[in-house]
């Protein structure tokens, strides 16, 4: 950019040269100005002597050539020698300083500009009043910019962080969880007292395989929504029943009080394979989330109970699962409806999303 | 007899696996410890099935899935994951596994899996049939104009049965269906999977202008 100013000031000048009182000083000083704005080029460029000091001789210099202009042209002159040239260091200045750094460079400039003229025209105005504004603004932006790429960075360091610590955690999990599988096999080969030993293995190994799965949907929380996935994924992990969680794979979002509400519903079936069937029961959970629809299934194992079981409790006024998982589903708009067959019980658990 | 190719970078595991599939009369053609080697011994070996562990050291599951069926399409890939990383195993299949058991399942259930899968069964877990439900699901919620295949009602019914732990037995009974159909019915949603993934891989180049007419 300095480049083009300086060839616009020597075409300029050379086309105004007439205008020129003393023209031989006034080459000079053009001559000048044109090695400044080389060594300036090349001492900008390196940050080593992209000092103050520099910045400071910039605008010295460029305040002084617009301030010699009277001297070399008459008294009553129209454009100053340099011209759109003092943009260099004005820009210079909104960049290293920002928006003080612009203002300061613009005031110096306009005052270099205006003092040694006799009278103020209109354009005279106009270009200090360009001046004045756009040095803050250029500068100003320059801040915000090199704000932005600062916190970009920042941001971007943190995520890189946060990769390697999950990659990290993903290693020594995948070893432990190596471990474990590999005590409950052997544990139950062995039998006796390394039986139990492999079944606590097997206990602890689904609790953190389920942890992970919940660990990778954690940073989906957000603003009143909860990942329904993880919640059902948490509560059967807690649940005395043996539970096999199957979700569509990432995170299944529902207001706050709609994710509670069902995991409370699944919950109350898991409690009713419970007290049915026994603690020797297997249970597995479904989630499944269509565009407006989510759907939970709860089975158990268990030997299923004769139809119209569940309607025949609640006219004897016991109203346990009525209102624990069809109250709670239809509370949400949903419905409740259970199956049994050899194959066991399912509840099946239907909401809309508004 | 099975030829059986393990997989695994845990020397503790492989020789566990190895020793139960030889227990059961399988024969181990070959074991590897990562992703290099499983490639520089398959061709020679040339198994019927392997025996995959997803979290391989050099990252290379899915990769080491894929190259192995474009080398040999008749082998068959079971997948055996500690973790059961959703995304890493739903990879692996769409790469052409054709079965899925988490480490810690007994070693009665890993020698049935590897039967049925060198019969070209499928061996899903519950888990995995929620997986591929939720793929299909958002495959389903896509651009309308997706070619790709869905799945039928009475596919997407049986897969919730998996997914809800119930065995090809229990389903087939509850349906009113013989074993062989409900089989057949669990293959076509993979079959259908890797289809698509197959699709969607064309379509990707294509827009990204890799299908040479560029």
């Amino acid at each position: 950019m300095r480049v083009v100013v300086t060839i616009n000031m020597v075409a300029l000048n050379a086309y105004r040269r007439d205008s020129f009182s003393h023209p031989t000083l006034a080459l000079t000083v053009v001559l000048a100005l044109v090695v400044w704005t080389g060594v300036a080029i090349w001492l900008y460029g390196r940050r080593s002597t992209r000092t103050p000091a520099l910045l400071v001789a910039d605008l010295l210099i460029a305040a002084a050539a617009i301030g010699v202009t009277p001297w070399l042209k008459s008294e009553s002159f129209n454009a100053t020698l340099p011209g759109f040239w003092v943009m260099g260091a004005l820009l210079a200045w909104a960049i290293h300083w920002h928006w003080k750094g612009g203002l300061v460079a613009a005031v110096a400039l306009s005052l270099a500009d205006l003092l040694p003229r006799e009278a103020v025209d209109q354009g005279n105005y106009g270009n200090v009043f360009l001046v004045l504004i756009g040095g803050p603004i250029v500068g100003y932006m320059c801040e915000s910019l090199q704000r932005m790429a600062r916190e970009r960075d920042a941001a971007e360091h943190a995520a890189a962080a946060a990769e390697e610590r999950t990659r990290l955690a993903r290693a020594v999990h995948d070893g432990v969880l190596q471990v474990l599988a590999m005590v409950q096999r052997q544990g139950a080969a062995s039998g006796g007292e390394w039986a139990e030993l492999g079944r606590l293995a097997g206990e602890q190994e689904r609790g953190l395989r389920s942890l992970i799965r919940q660990q990778d949907t954690v940073p989906a929380r957000s603003g009143g929504r909860v990942d329904l996935a993880g919640a059902l994924e948490a509560m059967a992990t807690a649940h005395p029943v043996r539970v096999e969680v199957a979700t569509p794979g990432g995170a299944v979002l529902v207001d706050e009080h709609v994710g509670t509400e069902t995991v409370a519903a699944a919950k109350a079936c898991l409690d009713n394979v419970l007290a049915h069937v026994g603690p020797g029961a297997s249970a597995w959970i479904l989630a499944e989330a269509a565009a407006d629809m989510i759907t939970v299934s709860v089975r158990d194992d268990g030997p299923g109970m004769p139809p119209g079981r569940v309607d025949e409790a609640a006219a004897e006024g016991r109203l346990g699962i009525a209102s624990s998982i069809r109250g709670r589903i239809e509370g949400l708009g949903g419905t409740a409806t259970v199956q049994s067959g050899e194959w066991g019980t399912e509840w099946e658990l239907s909401l809309p999303l508004a | 007899m099975v030829r059986v190719m393990v997989v695994d970078d845990h020397p503790m595991w492989r020789d566990a696996v190895e020793r139960d599939l030889q227990a059961a009369g399988h024969e181990v053609v070959a074991v590897a410890a990562n992703g290099r080697e499983a490639m520089a011994r398959f061709p020679a070996a040339a198994p019927q099935v392997v025996v995959l562990d997803l979290q391989l050291p050099d990252h290379s599951g899915v990769q080491v899935t894929s190259m192995m069926l474009e080398h040999d399409p008749t082998a068959r890939v079971l997948i055996l994951s500690a973790s059961g990383e959703q995304d890493d195993v739903l990879e692996a299949i769409k790469a052409g596994a054709t079965g899925y058991l988490v480490k810690s399942a007994s070693s009665a259930e890993l020698i049935d899996a590897v039967t049925r899968v060198a019969d070209g069964d499928t061996v899903f877990t519950p888990g995995l049939a929620g997986l591929v439900l939720g793929e299909f699901r958002r495959i389903a919620d896509g651009p309308a104009d997706d070619p790709r295949d869905q799945l039928t009602e009475r596919e997407t019914e049986i897969l919730k049965m998996v997914a809800t732990g119930m065995s090809y037995k229990q389903i087939a009974a509850r349906l009113v269906l013989s074993h062989r159909t409900v089989q057949n019915h669990v293959q076509n949603t993979l079959r259908k999977l890797q289809m698509n993934n197959r699709v969607q891989l064309t379509r990707w180049a294509i827009e990204h202008g890799l299908d040479g007419n560029a």
